[in-house]
């Protein structure tokens, strides 16, 4: 793989990302792209790597080795001009308990470049679209989790990025808020050509909206899934005894003490 | 304005503990130099009496001042201590934190404005408390400012002011520990080490405690060897704090 072209190529891509904490390899030698339009979902257990993968693409996390890129440039000299383009949610969302939802959303849009302006009235959007307009002035540590989630799904949104990254996006999500964002994954990214890295423990789920499912287990890449395929959940399962069979999995001393 | 200021001064605007701290100093500096003034005035040989007469460097409003400033110093420090350590620790201890990645505004700078806002936090609780100190002053009856009063409260301000600017370095421990707790508790290191190098008779020399000193803590003697240079070393030991702290949070990693 080649890093990617600003034009052509990938929009996120990493190589040979490998990074470790103490003794413990938490992601080894990983290969990964997400194209412009497209939803590449990452499943694994929990402490597969996924979030670390995620932190590194983002630049949250320095890797041990390997490179990551976004639409074409280094990770870590990336500049205002590639963050501006670039929403996430990783664990706890951008939600502070003494701001209201509203002006939580419009400090999220700021620190992503937009203006006082259209940070405001993009906000009121979010707010509308994801049904927030009834906490909309109250202070936020009112929210229930599963609208703290929706709030931080609105501050990963305000600024129209074109790279998503969301690290289990549905946590404390209803079924209807589970709809809504599914909802707007498939049209940003299929309409909009946002391109869209997720991670999820809901094999349905993923499957309803990924162009492109990548396992992850113990910090390896194991394989792809069809997410057009039937019974993912299965073939998942196979997937990881699989490789937990084959190991081994004995941790090699860290690259720096 | 700057979106980094913006968003740090509405954080600190509602923040419950910015506020407290904010009236605690404001409202409980002069009303605890009121009591202990008027303590001091009513005479007798209570303890508390005894106490207060001895903090006092002069008389009338003046003399007053002087207690204001003795007290303020201490509060500055230990307000904008906690405020400090609460700016730049509450993000990893609620886990807001990933939010200030991969973002436009890059991380030193929203350091830096984490800074400024602390920085008009602390001059504003500084002014208003000696503000406030002073027409308590007057309502007790301690005669109008004269130009000593007015040059006493200045002091006052001042060394108030390098207190809250010796406060930052905590944003340091705040940050490198990724916690508030941390934070306070260096503050508390920091208060308990000043008390006994003061004992020492080396306070003079030590950036924390030579603000009271040159106000009359340590009497009008030790009062007469505080210079200068000995209150600027507050500037250079705030500077490398805000450096060391901007520093750190520019190579953050969200381990």
């Amino acid at each position: 793989m080649t890093p990617a072209s600003p034009t052509t190529g990938p929009v996120v891509a990493g190589q040979g990302l490998t990074r470790w904490f103490d003794t413990d390899r938490a992601v080894d030698s990983v290969d990964l792209t997400v194209a412009s339009g497209e939803i590449h979902a990452l499943v694994g257990l929990n402490g597969a790597g996924k979030t670390t993968l995620m932190k590194i693409l983002l630049g949250m996390l320095r890797p041990d080795s390997g490179a990551a890129w976004l639409f074409g440039e280094p990770v870590d000299t990336a500049g205002p001009h590639v963050w501006s383009r670039v929403g996430h949610l990783l664990e706890t969302p951008f939600c502070y308990g003494e701001l209201t939802p509203t002006e939580n959303v419009v400090a999220a849009a700021r620190l992503h470049g937009m203006n006082t302006r259209a940070a405001r009235r993009r906000a009121a959007e979010m707010i509308s679209q994801l049904t927030l307009d009834r906490w909309a002035d109250r202070r936020s540590r009112v929210l229930s989790l599963g609208n703290r989630q929706r709030l931080g799904l609105a501050c990963a949104l305000v600024h129209r990025p074109q790279v998503l990254i969301l690290d289990e996006p549905t946590n404390g999500l209803d079924p209807m808020g589970v709809l809504e964002l599914r909802g707007m994954l498939l049209s940003r990214s299929h309409h909009a050509g946002v391109a869209v890295l997720v991670s999820s423990h809901h094999l349905d789920e993923v499957a309803r909206i990924a162009d492109r499912i990548t396992v992850m287990h113990r910090g390896v890449v194991i394989g792809n899934l069809d997410p057009g395929g039937v019974d993912l959940e299965h073939r998942f399962f196979d997937m990881v005894y699989t490789a937990e069979k084959e190991g081994p999995w004995t941790q090699q001393s860290p690259p720096r003490p | 304005m700057d979106a980094a200021i913006a968003t740090e001064a509405l954080k600190l605007r509602r923040s419950p503990v910015a506020r407290t701290g904010w009236l605690t100093v404001v409202v409980g500096v002069p009303a605890l130099t009121a009591a202990l003034t008027a303590a001091a005035r009513a005479g007798g040989d209570s303890q508390l009496a005894v106490k207060a007469a001895a903090m006092l460097t002069g008389t009338g409003l003046v003399g007053y001042l002087g207690i204001v400033g003795q007290v303020t110093t201490v509060a500055m420090l230990v307000t904008t201590g906690i405020v400090t350590a609460w700016c730049f620790g509450r993000e990893f201890v609620d886990g807001t934190v990933a939010g200030l990645f991969a973002a436009t505004v890059s991380r030193g700078r929203i350091a830096a404005a984490k800074f400024v806002v602390l920085l008009i936090w602390s001059l504003t609780a500084c002014a208003a408390t000696v503000l406030v100190a002073l027409l308590a002053g007057v309502l007790l009856g301690l005669g109008p400012p004269s130009g000593d009063a007015w040059r006493r409260a200045g002091m006052d301000f001042a060394a108030g002011t390098l207190m809250a600017a010796l406060a930052l370095p905590l944003a340091w421990v705040a940050s490198a520990r990724q916690g508030y707790l941390p934070a306070v508790a260096a503050l508390l290191l920091i208060v308990v080490a000043t008390q006994i190098i003061t004992a020492l008779g080396a306070g003079g020399w030590f950036p924390y405690a030579a603000p009271a000193l040159w106000l009359g803590m340590g009497g009008p003697e030790a009062a007469a060897t505080i210079g200068p240079t000995q209150l600027l070393l507050a500037i250079p030991v705030s500077a490398v704090g805000i450096w060391a702290t901007t520093t750190w949070w520019r190579r953050a990693q969200l381990t």
